[in-house]
């Protein structure tokens, strides 16, 4: 029984890459949730806007009030009766608390440091991406903070308080994300999701996690290489990207929007020969008509579908 | 410690049997040492009596600063000093002596999943309580945490910790949280606690495991430490399957 709803519930979010509704694990939670209990959420992407550095995301709007913090949005959620744990047991629920706190103190860690602590990731892909996402001038500032609020999490959690370094911590962290990874697919095993046939909060918490790590096209990622190693968490990502969010990936596709997809040499040639369609479209109209004003015509027209074949190609090879 | 020093160390420990003059070394219990402390160097302690290992425990106004981590209790066996709960469960396994060999890999999960939680909820919440509500702080942590000091080092090294400790709750989000907020995170990891023991008396099987030793340290602390208020204790007094297992867990030792 949904409550009825005067206006939808908005949810400001990082926008999404790489195949994913979102690049930002939170965020990346929030929205599998909504999708397993059925919430339709107004998403709105915080990209190009001034919310990147002002606004802590997810944050959820509904009714004047704002809600921040996954496990809160969740929460709140489930008081609108948006329930996706409605049917577990007393164990599954406490099962899932563990879990959500296994992942956080062991997973997140080295997920920070993959993404914005490691070197080469975040010079060739965090930083540029964030900064072709936040407008000008905040570009220069959002990913240098987002980097030093990680590094610092992961010291003062982790590191032994005398010496504060975060080379000595790295391998630490690293195994224990592996460990990590090793459990949830012990627990997973050869099911669809972690209880039974349907998907629970836990489903939404380790699909934000690892949907990222598996997706994103990290140039050093050791964990990536062990994550994909584990087939039951690869195909448990897949399987929740092709049932609960190929509709929106498919749209992204059809609105040529400069995000880079998945295989971007056909989407390349698919533009480019519909463009090449439309020139030539345009160049049987014009031998249709007389000489002089027609070849300026034409060649304007040429003129402006080569610029425009050269902006897709600029634009979707960055 | 670094991956190949660990491997280096479980080596050296697999060589020596366990000597007799283990020692386990915790900050002053009368006057110095806290909640947070209180409960892991207990957790450890139950723990190597649930393997059979004698222990001898040392109480020194310097243990911090002693341990290689900088966190208590930290055991010193032969030549070697480890610290906190999870290094020391494998270094004990490195010598042979485990409580959770009989688990299967979903049953071994479980346990790291719920002594996750228990790091997470509790230990943050002990913490959250003891420094950063500031009442507590002022009547309790401060005094307590300086007390072998004299002046100006007690407020000096009584203000760093508090400033550490803060920062840590900042960096993972909890700074923003309310006391009633804390205190119902803590009520609801007791329920999990609660809801994951049922009526059986250890958590996995017959058998005790470290989960068991970590549980019963952090709960047996909080019901018999007198804070400013007794909403903790009462937070998990509420849980009648939590307290029979604190007594019996007690018992049986």
């Amino acid at each position: 029984m949904h409550t009825n709803m005067a206006e939808p519930m908005e949810l400001l979010c990082w926008g999404g890459d790489w195949d994913l509704p979102s690049v930002h694990t939170d965020s990346l939670i929030v929205l599998a949730y909504a999708k397993f209990s059925g919430a339709t959420l107004a998403v709105k992407s915080i990209d190009w806007t001034w919310r990147t550095i002002t606004a802590s995301v997810p944050q959820l709007h509904y009714e004047g009030s704002t809600v921040t913090e996954p496990t809160q949005i969740l929460n709140f959620l489930r008081k609108q009766r948006f329930n996706a744990d409605y049917e577990l047991t007393a164990k599954q629920g406490a099962d899932t608390m563990a879990y959500i706190a296994l992942l956080e103190e062991k997973l997140r860690p080295a997920l920070l440091h993959t993404f914005w602590v490691d070197a080469q990731n975040y010079a060739n892909l965090t930083r540029p991406w964030f900064t072709s996402h936040s407008p000008f001038p905040l570009n220069f500032f959002v990913p240098g903070r987002q980097a030093s609020l990680a590094l610092s999490r992961i010291l003062l959690t982790k590191a032994e308080s005398p010496l504060l370094n975060i080379t000595e911590v790295e391998g630490k962290i690293y195994s224990e994300a592996k460990e990590c990874l090793n459990l949830l697919s012990h627990r997973l095993g050869n099911f669809h999701f972690f209880f039974g046939d349907t998907p629970t909060s836990l489903d939404a918490f380790v699909f934000g996690h690892i949907a990222p790590l598996i997706k994103a096209p990290l140039p050093s990622g050791q964990l990536q290489k062990h994550l994909n190693q584990l087939d039951n968490l690869c195909q448990f990502c897949n399987t929740i990207l092709k049932n609960y969010f190929t509709d929106a990936s498919a749209e992204k596709r059809m609105d040529c929007s400069p995000t880079a997809t998945h295989d971007p040499v056909d989407a390349n040639l698919q533009k480019l020969t519909q463009l090449v369609n439309k020139e030539s479209n345009l160049i049987e109209k014009v031998l249709a008509r007389s000489a002089d004003s027609l070849l300026n015509l034409m060649s304007l027209e040429i003129a402006v579908t080569c610029l425009k074949v050269c902006g897709h190609c600029f634009f979707t090879m960055y | 410690m670094s991956l190949a020093a660990e491997a280096f160390v479980s080596q050296i420990a697999a060589a020596e049997p366990w000597p007799e003059k283990a020692t386990l070394y915790q900050p002053l219990k009368e006057d110095q040492i806290l909640l947070s402390d209180s409960a892991s160097s207990l957790a450890v302690q139950t723990f190597l009596r649930m393997c059979g290992l004698p222990v001898q425990v040392s109480c020194c106004a310097n243990a911090e600063y002693m341990s290689p981590s900088g966190k208590v209790p930290f055991i010193h066996v032969g030549n070697q000093v480890v610290s906190e709960l999870g290094p020391i469960v494998q270094y004990i396994k490195a010598k042979g002596h485990s409580l959770s060999d009989g688990l299967d890999d979903v049953q071994r999960a479980e346990m790291k999943a719920y002594m996750e939680l228990v790091n997470n909820m509790l230990l943050t919440a002990e913490l959250y309580i003891q420094w950063c509500d500031d009442y507590t702080a002022t009547e309790i942590s401060r005094p307590r945490y300086s007390s072998p000091y004299s002046w100006p080092l007690n407020h000096i090294l009584a203000y760093q910790k508090q400033w550490e400790v803060r920062r840590k709750m900042n960096a993972i989000g909890w700074s923003g949280k309310s006391l009633e907020q804390v205190y119902e995170d803590v009520s609801q990891c007791c329920q999990a606690l609660s809801q994951r023991l049922g009526t059986q008396p250890y958590f996995f099987n017959k058998q005790p495991t470290e989960l068991d030793a970590l549980v019963f340290g952090h709960l047996f602390t909080i019901l018999t430490t007198q804070l400013t208020n007794d909403e903790l204790a009462e937070k998990v007094k509420s849980y009648t399957n939590l307290l029979s297992f604190c007594h019996h867990s007690k018992t049986s030792k």
